[in-house]
């Protein structure tokens, strides 16, 4: 029972949505979905085990899942910006900065902690890259009904998580230190949790209106 | 002053509340932007057929003219032209030789004239062709029918009017002006038409002034009657122009359409 929580049971939803609606798709980009939801869903387990059953700090396997989270955002942002014609450059600069941040981020705590000073900055540049994208959409002359349109809402989930978890990532190290004993009740855990519920709906919407669009345009895969 | 721990968690709490109202209001504000967009998308459509109806029409009010020209020219012109060669033909009398001579040679000036006068015929019922060569080449076109009316002195001003390739623009333009010489040629009872076509920095300008009965402007555009007027000044807006109408009774009309070309 410890491992139904919010997170979990909602990442399971999102990953089932993916599976269902994302089985049959060409594009790689949002067939990628499948193995990075399985995957978050396997180390949230994974946490909630380190944390409860071995009893220590779960922060290194968060550390290595934070690489995958930064290069699958990133790589479907690239793959949204694709169509406005945008290079590659800008996708492996952006990655070369990470990697960086990542490794001295690392150094300075001595792979002690978990990177939350590259987590914020990866944050902020997701959320500058959503707005980006909300840029992109109203300049564009092409009309597009975005009520069905599966980009706006994958890049509406992610900018609701990156941008409402601002605040919780700005105050992380405090929060750690209070929250050691009470964490299921502190206000991070409820943050993450409404940010999770909020982020997994868009994204399962987005997966349906790819699966409506799909079926419509049928070249798409 | 020290902050309690209670304080700093209210704060981190509500500063996310705010950081998650603030994307919501994002994202409704793009959806309705959105749906601005589609109004205004669709509003242009609307605008194009109107434009693209409108241009249709006056094709065929500028053929429409065209075949009322030829109509009266057959009546007025080629018919009597051909009725004295009938009328001289039948009035040859073969025992006078030189008399027939005579009439045989104005019978063949008139067939030759005939055949001149069909050939400007031919040459105006291609209206379309006319307004393609640019609205200097059309104006000019149409004027030679009007000096043949013999009722008025007629005065053409132009300063190297070139073509710019816009076909629509040009044959509303032409339009226009065959609408503002249809109206003199109706009630203005004018005996001078002065027409100048002129390129004023960005902009064509066609001025066509006559010293007509005039009219009261106002009036005229108060009432139904007023259609012609209405038109010049709706058509010109279409073009993103403008149309001015100068207009004192008993002292003429001056109409001013000013359209850029670009």
């Amino acid at each position: 029972m410890i491992f139904i929580t919010v997170n979990t049971v909602s990442e399971l939803l999102c990953l089932l949505a993916a599976i269902v609606f994302l089985n049959k798709e060409k594009t790689t980009a949002w067939r990628l979905f499948i193995p990075f939801l399985l995957l978050t869903c396997i180390v949230e387990v994974a946490g909630i085990y380190i944390r409860e059953f071995v009893h220590t700090s779960n922060y290194a396997l968060y550390n290595v899942y934070v690489l995958f989270e930064c290069g699958f955002t990133s790589y479907f942002f690239f793959y949204l910006y694709k169509a406005y014609h945008y290079k590659p450059i800008w996708l492996f600069t952006w990655l070369g900065l990470f990697a960086v941040m990542y490794i001295i981020d690392l150094l300075h705590h001595n792979f002690g902690q978990f990177v939350s000073t590259t987590a914020s900055v990866m944050s902020v540049v997701f959320v500058l890259a959503s707005l980006y994208f909300y840029y992109l959409k109203l300049k564009d002359e092409h009309f597009e009904p975005l009520i069905f349109s599966a980009p706006f809402w994958w890049v509406s989930g992610t900018l609701f998580f990156y941008f409402g978890s601002t605040a919780c990532n700005n105050f992380l190290d405090y929060l750690s230190e209070y929250e050691r004993i009470t964490f299921s009740r502190s206000i991070r855990y409820i943050i993450y949790n409404i940010l999770d519920i909020v982020m997994y709906i868009f994204w399962s919407y987005a997966f349906i209106c790819r699966y409506r669009q799909r079926k419509s345009s049928p070249s798409l895969g | 002053m020290q902050i309690s721990s209670k304080e700093v968690i209210s704060l981190i709490g509500l500063t996310s509340i705010i950081f998650l109202i603030a994307p919501l209001f994002l994202i409704l504000y793009v959806l309705s932007y959105n749906r601005r967009k589609k109004k205004h998308q669709e509003e242009t459509v609307m605008m194009q057929q109107n434009f693209e109806n409108e241009l249709l029409k006056t094709q065929m009010e500028v053929q429409e003219q065209t075949l009322k020209t030829v109509a009266y020219d057959l009546h007025d012109n080629i018919g009597q032209l051909l009725s004295l060669t009938t009328i001289t033909l039948s009035s040859i009398n073969i025992n006078d030789n030189q008399n027939t001579a005579e009439k045989i040679a104005l019978v063949e000036a008139l067939t030759l004239r005939s055949i001149k006068e069909v050939k400007a015929l031919s040459r105006l019922l291609h209206g379309e062709e006319i307004v393609s060569r640019g609205l200097k080449a059309a104006i000019e076109f149409e004027l030679e029918w009007l000096k043949r009316l013999d009722r008025f002195k007629v005065n053409f001003e132009h300063n190297n009017v070139f073509f710019t390739g816009d076909n629509a623009k040009e044959t509303i333009l032409f339009r226009l002006f065959q609408e503002i010489i249809n109206n003199i040629i109706q009630h203005a009872k004018a005996t001078e038409i002065l027409i100048r076509l002129e390129v004023i920095e960005d902009n064509f300008r066609l001025t066509i002034r006559d010293n007509g009965v005039g009219f009261d402007v106002d009036e005229i555009l108060k009432r139904k009657a007023g259609m012609g007027l209405h038109n010049i000044v709706k058509r010109s807006i279409m073009i993103n122009g403008s149309a001015s109408i100068i207009s004192i009774p008993l002292n003429g009309a001056t109409i001013t359409i000013n359209v850029p070309y670009k």
